[in-house]
């Protein structure tokens, strides 16, 4: 079993990178017409993190801008979104990479948090990359589904780290964003 | 002076959200007041004021062409224009619309028949954030003497408080 285990967890590899988080765009969905509640747009201007909210109509989306080197919280985004009475229905994240090898099913540690990529081609990351977070609660129940068959590590049903993935410096627990390009 | 507005509006909404369903005491807020001037661009690219009305029972109704809940109170409100307009209702529209083309083809498609002006900044437009509108759509009931009567009022209910307005002198 535990060969097995290590195994698996020589897939992943780590690596540490400085990914500024730049912009995003998201959007909301509920059982009333999001657009036509300001909650959503004030909720998201009241981050600390966030310098600008710009609200698309044609898209139906939120283009947010992040003040600079700023610590941005994923989840603080869908909190907010939440709170205002709603769901997030789609998240685009624009983040800084510096030549960032990502493998698919692996994960990648960004500001003390980390990402695992899934359906995804291996490929390097360089340069300004939009990645479309994927947990639960940031997408529909029936794309989640799709995103979860994509690996069999229990992470993703939760959002943190488990057994299999305490390895590289991936602490047991730790929030895992689960993200496709 | 915008400040004081706002917070007069956001007491409003204090109010409102204390106050018991049944009984809705509203503060004092008069459209005659020269605080809430509202003096904006029509369709035609000439302005109208609120105050024009002075004497009407006025529905001052924020909406905007991308809200689709509006979209669907435009049709009640059409209906409520051709039976009232005549006896002294009056209904002042006032778009979010940032596109004014988007807005022009909205009061062609429902075909709006009563006032419209634009307000084209969205939810920062300045009346927006005079009148506290957090949502779309939201509307303001006056009375004959310019005073808030009620707010958000809908279908049946809306056309029970006009009609009573109506009635009064």
């Amino acid at each position: 079993m535990k060969k097995l285990i290590l195994i698996a967890c020589s897939f992943l590899f780590v690596l540490a990178t400085q990914a500024q988080i730049k912009k995003a765009e998201l959007t909301a969905t509920g059982l009333t017409c999001a657009m036509c509640s300001n909650a959503i747009n004030v909720a998201l201007k009241d981050l600390s993190y966030v310098d600008k909210v710009v609200v698309d109509i044609k898209k139906s989306e939120y283009r947010i801008t992040f003040k600079e080197g700023a610590d941005v919280s994923i989840d603080g985004l869908k909190n907010a979104v939440e709170d205002a009475g709603f769901s997030v229905g789609k998240l685009n994240i624009t983040a800084s990479f510096d030549n960032v090898a990502v493998s698919n099913d692996a994960h990648i540690s960004y500001k003390g948090n980390t990402l695992h990529f899934l359906e995804i081609k291996n490929q390097t990351l360089n340069g300004e990359k939009s990645f479309t977070v994927v947990d639960k609660g940031f997408l529909t129940d029936k794309q989640f589904k799709k995103y979860a068959a994509a690996t069999k590590m229990s992470c993703v049903q939760t959002g943190k780290a488990a057994g299999c993935c305490v390895n590289d410096n991936v602490k047991e627990g730790s929030r895992i964003y689960h993200v496709t390009i | 002076m915008q400040k004081k507005l706002r917070r007069l509006f956001l007491w409003m909404a204090c109010f409102f959200a204390l106050s018991v369903q049944a009984q809705q005491a509203l503060p004092d807020v008069n459209y005659n007041d020269p605080r809430l001037p509202l003096r904006l661009p029509t369709p035609a690219g000439d302005s109208i004021s609120l105050t024009a009305f002075k004497g009407k029972v006025v529905l001052l109704d924020f909406w905007a062409s991308w809200c689709i809940p509006c979209r669907h109170a435009n049709k009640d409100l059409k209906k409520l224009y051709a039976a009232y307009n005549k006896q002294g209702f009056e209904i002042f529209g006032v778009s979010l619309d940032e596109e004014i083309s988007d807005w022009k083809r909205a009061i062609k498609k429902d075909k709006i028949t009563w006032p419209q002006v634009i307000d084209n900044r969205g939810w920062e437009a300045v009346t927006a954030v005079q009148w506290n509108v957090q949502e779309l759509p939201t509307s303001y009931l006056f009375n004959k003497q310019g005073q808030l009567v009620a707010m958000n009022l809908e279908r049946e209910e809306l056309e029970q408080k006009i009609k009573e307005l109506l009635a009064k002198p």
